[in-house]
């Protein structure tokens, strides 16, 4: 016969085992059901919206048909732009510290000061370029759009590029050095290849949170009734579109809105699973 | 310790060498000549400075501050630790092979070239030669002649061994350093490594750190003993094995001590 105490202890044993995982596996169904809830209704309100015209007309005065055409435009080369200036000074920014700046002062200074513009609320970031560009100039434009999303892309892509570069393990750079590599050479060559695929991400996932970025835009692009690519003119975009339309009272509006949110939701999730379907699997 | 054989070269010559990690004198007062074309082998208990003391000789440690050498290195008769050295010529004449394999996340042509075209500006066609001649020595070429464009981490752990010592070659060193190049690999992978390095022998001077003390006996002409940071004793590796001349050489050898 088994000693009474042993079977006990197995028994506890067993009993905080479902415990705990039926714990975790609630924690992770509430965590779910609100995102699916999120998605369900975008996906329900938003789908309804959906109509060539969304793509080919103008936002629309109340009380009549239109798309949202020029925000979507608008949204794409604010969003094209800020990637497109933001990342190589992301990117340089994070060769510097992953490579030439691993230890000292320098080094922990930058990385400190880029996480605290990594967390640091957008909003703050619209008020210092409508400070700094917008009331210079005198007027709302899509460049100083640009300028607030760019700031927002660079310390996510710093970080990531640093990160990235960091897993390299140092036998592959001593053994480019080891040829008689040059350090600029080594890193473009052997280090930044290595850690392509997470760079790419990086960089993906800036996309991904600068396109539903409203408080920066509202301080410096604001938004635009009509077409328009004239970067210094101001510019509509999707979220400060959607931002307009859903707190207004028009119903037709309203369901603008929930179409641009179909779409900016539909563009993210799309990147996403780009992000991981491209580059996840080389990752190591 | 003298040898006296008029026809071997020093290649490298250590003198009055001291090196240090920070505070801790991890090498002596090392005096020693490794010869041309031979195969000389550093062995001796782990900790022992035999990793150190390679790595001294395509200055490695130069790329980490708080490191750093004292007394005299002489490569081909020119002082390898003076200040105006180019390092990255050290290395084109020096190359090396790490424990484990470090393949490039490029294909495994580019693998081979990426050395080359550091140091050489060559034709299409004479890359191509290059590298089917570095894969040729390294004897991997039939292997791989038919996926060249396959990336090199997709070789096998021994296949990836052999590319990086093909790398090597391909750069065309005087001296090739060998860093336990067999430590990671499984009992046949070792034995086409150990084949490579005595047929590469004479073309290069290779020198191999090993703590596989067979290995050293099967391979190596002349072979360093070394204990705690010391040499104590070098000499051509028949002797060593059979007629050490220092008790302590001959514990470790017969292994009643490391």
């Amino acid at each position: 016969m088994k000693p009474i105490s042993f079977s006990w202890l197995a028994w506890r044993r067993r009993c905080v085992n479902y415990t705990a995982t039926g714990l975790s596996l609630l924690a992770m169904a509430f965590g779910l059901f609100w995102l699916l809830w999120i998605l369900w209704t975008t996906f329900s309100l938003g789908v309804s919206g959906l109509s060539l015209a969304l793509f080919t007309e103008m936002t629309p005065p109340p009380g009549t048909e239109g798309g949202l055409a020029n925000a979507i435009v608008g949204s794409l080369l604010m969003v094209g732009l800020a990637i497109l200036i933001g990342t190589p000074v992301g990117i340089f920014s994070g060769i510097y510290l992953a490579e030439f700046a691993q230890r000292g002062w320098l080094g922990e200074v930058i990385r400190f000061m880029n996480d605290v513009l990594l967390s640091a609320p957008s909003i703050i970031i619209g008020l210092f370029v409508y400070t700094v560009y917008v009331a210079y100039r005198g007027h709302f434009s899509g460049w100083a759009g640009v300028l607030a999303l760019s700031l927002i892309v660079i310390p996510v892509v710093v970080r990531t590029t640093e990160n990235m570069l960091r897993l390299v393990p140092s036998s592959l750079r001593e053994a480019a050095f080891a040829l008689g590599a040059p350090r600029w050479h080594m890193i473009m060559y052997v280090t930044l290849r290595a850690s392509l695929a997470g760079v790419m991400t990086g960089i993906l996932l800036a996309v991904a949170r600068i396109t539903g970025e409203t408080a920066p835009l509202l301080f410096t692009a604001l938004s635009n009734q009509y077409w328009s690519t004239d970067l210094d003119k101001p510019m509509a975009s999707l979220p400060v579109v959607i931002f307009k339309y859903a707190m207004s009272p028009f119903e037709d509006w309203n369901k603008l809105a929930w179409a641009g949110v179909f779409l900016i939701v539909m563009a993210v999730l799309a990147l996403n699973i780009a992000a991981r379907t491209f580059f996840g699997r080389k990752m190591v | 310790m003298q040898i006296q054989e008029k026809t071997l070269t020093a290649q490298i010559r250590f003198q009055d060498f001291n090196f240090y990690y920070g505070g801790f004198h991890a090498l002596k007062n090392i005096q020693l000549d490794i010869y041309q074309g031979l195969v000389t082998a550093f062995i001796g208990p782990s900790g022992c400075g035999k990793s150190t003391l390679l790595r001294t000789i395509n200055r490695m440690y130069s790329l980490y501050p708080g490191q750093r050498a004292e007394g005299h290195l002489f490569i081909d008769g020119q002082d390898a630790l003076a200040k105006d050295v180019d390092l990255n010529d050290l290395r084109k004449r020096v190359g090396m092979v790490f424990q484990k394999p470090t393949p490039f996340p490029m294909s495994i042509y580019d693998n081979i070239a990426y050395g080359v075209r550091l140091h050489e500006r060559l034709a299409r066609g004479e890359m191509d030669a290059r590298v089917e001649w570095a894969l040729k020595k390294a004897a991997l070429w039939d292997e791989v002649k038919d996926k060249l464009k396959q990336e090199g981490t997709s070789l096998s752990g021994g296949q990836q061994q052999r590319l990086c010592i093909a790398r090597g070659i391909a750069v065309r060193p005087r001296v090739l350093l060998l860093d336990e190049p067999t430590s990671a690999l499984d009992p046949i992978s070792t034995l086409r490594i150990e084949e490579l390095v005595s047929e590469l022998r004479g073309e290069f001077t290779i020198v191999i750190v090993t703590h596989n003390m067979q290995q050293a006996a099967r391979v190596s002409d002349y072979t360093a003993y070394m204990y705690l940071g010391e040499l104590v004793e070098y000499n051509k590796t028949d002797t060593i094995f059979v007629k050490p001349a220092k008790k302590e050489t001959e514990d470790y050898i017969t292994g009643r001590f490391g």
